[in-house]
C-alpha cells in the first residue's frame, strides 16, 4: 500500500509541476523568444527551414506542432544580429534542431548552454565562436563568410579513438548535446544511481505473510494461551 | 502433548515447545534485522552520496540521477558513519540491557517482548523505508532512530532469556540453551538471505521486509506466548526440576555459586537438594538493580562476557572485511565463508551446554574452551590462503569463542537469575540477564572501535594477539568461579568415596 503511495508521489509532483510550468508558458510565451526584437526573416536560414518543415514563426522562433499532445515546441532559434555579449539560458529552445546566432558580439559561450540540446543538428556563429563541444562532436564544421557552421552533431557514446566514455553499473549512455551525454537507467532499472531493478512484489511478500501472521496467531492463542488464569 | 522419543526430553510438554520455538524465532527475527543492516550498508552509502568522479571528467548527466544527494562527499565517509552507527546502536543497547531487565522482572514479560519486537519493528521502518520514500536524509535523523532502535532491541533478550528460564529447569538447561542460543546465529543467516534475495527493489525494501517480518512475530507473540508454565498451571519445578537422568545430588545445586559464600553474604542456608519453587499464589517481588549486581557470579561472568562479546562481535562486524581485504577473495564469497563462524558456535555451544549438563559443573567447560580459543586464534590468525582450511579453522574458532559465548548470555544468565541466593525474590531473570548482556554490549561497543583503531595502526595481525588478550582476561574474570567449582568437584568426589 505504502509502495503504491511512494510511486504515486512523483507522478502528482509532475503534474504540478507541469500545471505550474505550462499555465506560465502558456501567458507569456518563452522569453527566449524575445531576447531581441523582430522576427525570424523569410531570407534566413531558421527561415527556410521553417518553411520547409511547415513551422510558425512566431518572434525568433519557429514553433513547430507535434500534432498529437503538449505545447507547440521550438524548433528553430534565430538570433543574429541581436546584439548579444553572452548567452546563458536557451533552455526553453533545448528541443530545437538549429541555432543562429550569427552576428552578434559574442565573446565566449559555455558549452553548458547546450547539454542537453539532444537534437541541435545545425548551428551558425560568430567566426570568433568555437562549436560546442569542440570539433569532435560535429560531423561537418566549416568557415563561411564571417560564421561559422557547425553540422551534424555525433552521438559521443558511439565514438571510436575518443576517450572513451563508461557509465556506471546498470545505465546505459545516450546523447546529451553537443560534447556531453547521458547516462540514463538501462531497462528495468531505476532510481538513484539505478540501483534498482524491477518493482517490489508487494502483493506476493505481503499477502502471504499477513494470513501466516493471522492463522499462527489464532492457532498459537487456541492451543497456549486460551486456557490462561489470571495471576 | 506429543510423545517425545528421548527420555531426556519426555518431561516437557507441548508447551514448552511453543515456548521455545516462539522465544527462538523472536530473537532469529531480531537478529535477522540487525544482520540486514550490515548487509545493506553499500547500498545505503551509495544512495547518501553523489557519483565518485574520475579526475577531470564531467560528472555524470542528469543530475538528479547521479549527483543530487549530498549527504556525504564520499562513501568513505558514510561507511565511517556507518561504523558510528554500530557503535551508537551497541552503547544504547547496553543501557536499554540494564534497563529492559529491571522493567521485565516488573510488567508482564509477553508485553515487554511484544513492545520490543514491534516497536523496533517500527522505528527500523521509519529508518530504512520511509526516510527513503520521502528523501529525508538527515544524520541525526539517522542516529536518534537508531539509539531508539537499540534501547527498543535490548527489550527483548532478558524477556526471551527469563521465559526460557521459567519453562526450562536447571537440569536440562545447559543443553537446551545450548540449542536455543543458535537463534542469533540462526537470525544472521535468515537475514542475509532475505537481505540478498530483496535488495535488487532497493535497500528501503530489504528494511520493510525484515521489519514487517519482525512486527509479525511481534503479533504472534502478543497471542501466543505462554511466559511461565504458571500461567497454564504448570508448576516450574514438578515439571523439570529433578530430572531422572542425574541422580547425583550436585546436580541440583546451583551450578555457579557457591556455598560459603552465600552463608556470608545472604545468611541463607544452603540445602543439598533444592526446595520446591515458593507456592503458585504468592505473588514474586522483583529484585533491585544493584542487589542483582551483588548476587554471587554476575560481576564475573559480566566482566568475562564484556571480553568474550568483544572477540566474538568483532568476528560478526569485521569478518567478512577481513577476508576479502586480506585474502583478496570477493565479498560475495567471503560472506559465505563467514557463516562457517556461526556453524560452529552453533555447534559449540550445544556440544558445550550438554558437557556441562553432565559435569553439573558450568566454569570449568567454559576455562577449558576459552584456552582452547586462545590457540584457536592464534592459529586462524596463521591460516593459509585456501578457503577450505579457512573454513575449518572458522569453525573451530566458532566452536570454541562462540560456544561459551552463547553459553554465558543464555544458560549461565538463566542459573544466575535463578539461583538459590534468591530464594525470597523468585523474579531476577531478566534483570541478570539484562546485566550479562549489557555488559557484554559495553565490551563489544568499546571493541568496535578498539579493532578499527588497531587494525588501521597495527595491522590485522596485532588485531588477533588483541583478541587473544581479550580472550585470556575472559580466563582471569572466571578464574575465582573456577576454582571455588573445582574446589566443590573434589570435595565432593571425596565425600562420594567415603560413603562408598
Amino acid at each position: 500500500m505504502k509502495a503504491g503511495c511512494s510511486q504515486l508521489q512523483p507522478v502528482v509532483l509532475i503534474l504540478i509541476f507541469n500545471l505550474c510550468f505550462y499555465g506560465s508558458f502558456q501567458l507569456t510565451g518563452p522569453q527566449v523568444c524575445e531576447l531581441c526584437g523582430g522576427s525570424v526573416l523569410n531570407g534566413s536560414e531558421v527561415g527556410k527551414f521553417c518553411a520547409s518543415s511547415a513551422g510558425r514563426i512566431n518572434g525568433r522562433c519557429c514553433f513547430q506542432n507535434n500534432n498529437t499532445y503538449g505545447p507547440e515546441r521550438i524548433i528553430g532559434l534565430d538570433l543574429s544580429n541581436c546584439s548579444l555579449t553572452h548567452v546563458e539560458d536557451l533552455q526553453e529552445a533545448s528541443k530545437a534542431l538549429m541555432i543562429d546566432l550569427s552576428l552578434n558580439p559574442l565573446v565566449n559561450i559555455s558549452d553548458a548552454v547546450f547539454q542537453g540540446f539532444i537534437e541541435l543538428n545545425h548551428m551558425i556563429l560568430p567566426q570568433e565562436i568555437f562549436c560546442p563541444g569542440g570539433n569532435t562532436s560535429w560531423e561537418k564544421v566549416e568557415v563561411n563568410e564571417g560564421n561559422r557552421i557547425c553540422q551534424g552533431q555525433k552521438d559521443v557514446c558511439n565514438q571510436t579513438g575518443q576517450l572513451s566514455i563508461e557509465c556506471p553499473e546498470n545505465s546505459l549512455c545516450g546523447p546529451y548535446g553537443p560534447g556531453f551525454f547521458e547516462c540514463s537507467c538501462a531497462e528495468n532499472y531505476h532510481g538513484y544511481k539505478c540501483l534498482r531493478e524491477g518493482e517490489f512484489p508487494a502483493l506476493q511478500v505481503f499477502g502471504p505473510l499477513g494470513a501466516s501472521t493471522v492463522v499462527l496467531s489464532f492457532l498459537l492463542w487456541f492451543t497456549q494461551r486460551r486456557k490462561v488464569k489470571p495471576l | 502433548m506429543p510423545p517425545l522419543h528421548c527420555g531426556y526430553l519426555s518431561q516437557y510438554t507441548h508447551h514448552h515447545l511453543v515456548a521455545f520455538l516462539l522465544t527462538f524465532f523472536s530473537y532469529v527475527l531480531l537478529h535477522a534485522s540487525r544482520k540486514t543492516f550490515s548487509n545493506v550498508k553499500v547500498s545505503i552509502s551509495a544512495q547518501w552520496t553523489p557519483s565518485p568522479q574520475n579526475g577531470s571528467a564531467p560528472p555524470y548527466s542528469p543530475g538528479e540521477t547521479w549527483e543530487d544527494n549530498h549527504l556525504f562527499a564520499d562513501e568513505k565517509q558514510a561507511t565511517l558513519f556507518l561504523g558510528a552507527l554500530d557503535s551508537i546502536f551497541l552503547f544504547s543497547y547496553a543501557v536499554g540491557l540494564y534497563l529492559s531487565g529491571v522493567i521485565g522482572d516488573r510488567v508482564n514479560l509477553r508485553y515487554v517482548l511484544c513492545f520490543g519486537l514491534c516497536g523496533s519493528a517500527a522505528v527500523e521502518f521509519v529508518f530504512g523505508t520511509l526516510t527513503e520514500w520521502l528523501k529525508i536524509y538527515n544524520i541525526y535523523l539517522y542516529c536518534v532512530l537508531w539509539v531508539l532502535n537499540g534501547l527498543l532491541q535490548s527489550a527483548v533478550w532478558p524477556c526471551v532469556v527469563a521465559v526460557m528460564g521459567n519453562w526450562f529447569g536447571k537440569t536440562g538447561r545447559g543443553f537446551v540453551f545450548g540449542l536455543w542460543s543458535a537463534c542469533a546465529s540462526v537470525g544472521n543467516i535468515l537475514g542475509a538471505f532475505l537481505a540478498s534475495s530483496v535488495l535488487k527493489y532497493g535497500y528501503e525494501y530489504a528494511f520493510l521486509v525484515t521489519s514487517v517480518v519482525q512486527f509479525a512475530g511481534g503479533v504472534v507473540v502478543f497471542f501466543g506466548l505462554l511466559t511461565s508454565p504458571k500461567e497454564v498451571g504448570l508448576s516450574l519445578e514438578s515439571e523439570t526440576g529433578l530430572s531422572p537422568v542425574e541422580t547425583d545430588t550436585d546436580s541440583h545445586r546451583p551450578l555457579m555459586s557457591d556455598e560459603e559464600d552465600e552463608v556470608e553474604v545472604y545468611g541463607t542456608r544452603y540445602d543439598s537438594v533444592q526446595q520446591p519453587e515458593e507456592p503458585v499464589d504468592e505473588p514474586p517481588r522483583a529484585i533491585g538493580f544493584c542487589q542483582a549486581f551483588c548476587l554471587p557470579g554476575v560481576l564475573p561472568y559480566s566482566l568475562a562476557y564484556a571480553c568474550l562479546k568483544l572477540v566474538n562481535y568483532s568476528f560478526f562486524f569485521w569478518l567478512p572485511f577481513y577476508l576479502s581485504n586480506n585474502y583478496g577473495w570477493k565479498e560475495a564469497e567471503a560472506d559465505r565463508l563467514s557463516v562457517w563462524y556461526d556453524v560452529g558456535g552453533i555447534i559449540g555451544g550445544t556440544v558445550q551446554g550438554l558437557v556441562s549438563d553432565f559435569m553439573g559443573k558450568r566454569a570449568p567447560v567454559l576455562a577449558i574452551s576459552l584456552a582452547l580459543a586462545m590457540g584457536a586464534l592464534v592459529g586462524y590468525s596463521r591460516s593459509p590462503n585456501d578457503q577450505v582450511i579457512n573454513a575449518v579453522l572458522l569453525a573451530v574458532t566458532g566452536f570454541f569463542i562462540g560456544g561459551p559465548s552463547n553459553m554465558i548470555s543464555s544458560a549461565i544468565s538463566a542459573d544466575l537469575g535463578r539461583q538459590e541466593a534468591l530464594r525470597g525474590s523468585q523474579e531476577a531473570l531478566a534483570t541478570v540477564t539484562g546485566i550479562v548482556d549489557g555488559t557484554g554490549s559495553i565490551g563489544a561497543a568499546g571493541g568496535q572501535y578498539l579493532v578499527s583503531l588497531i587494525e588501521s595502526k597495527l595491522g590485522w595481525m596485532r588485531v588477533f594477539y588483541f583478541f587473544i588478550v581479550m580472550t585470556g582476561g575472559s580466563i582471569v574474570f572466571i578464574t575465582p568461579l573456577l576454582i571455588k567449582e573445582v574446589r566443590a568437584m573434589w570435595r565432593d568426589r571425596h565425600a562420594l568415596r567415603r560413603q562408598l
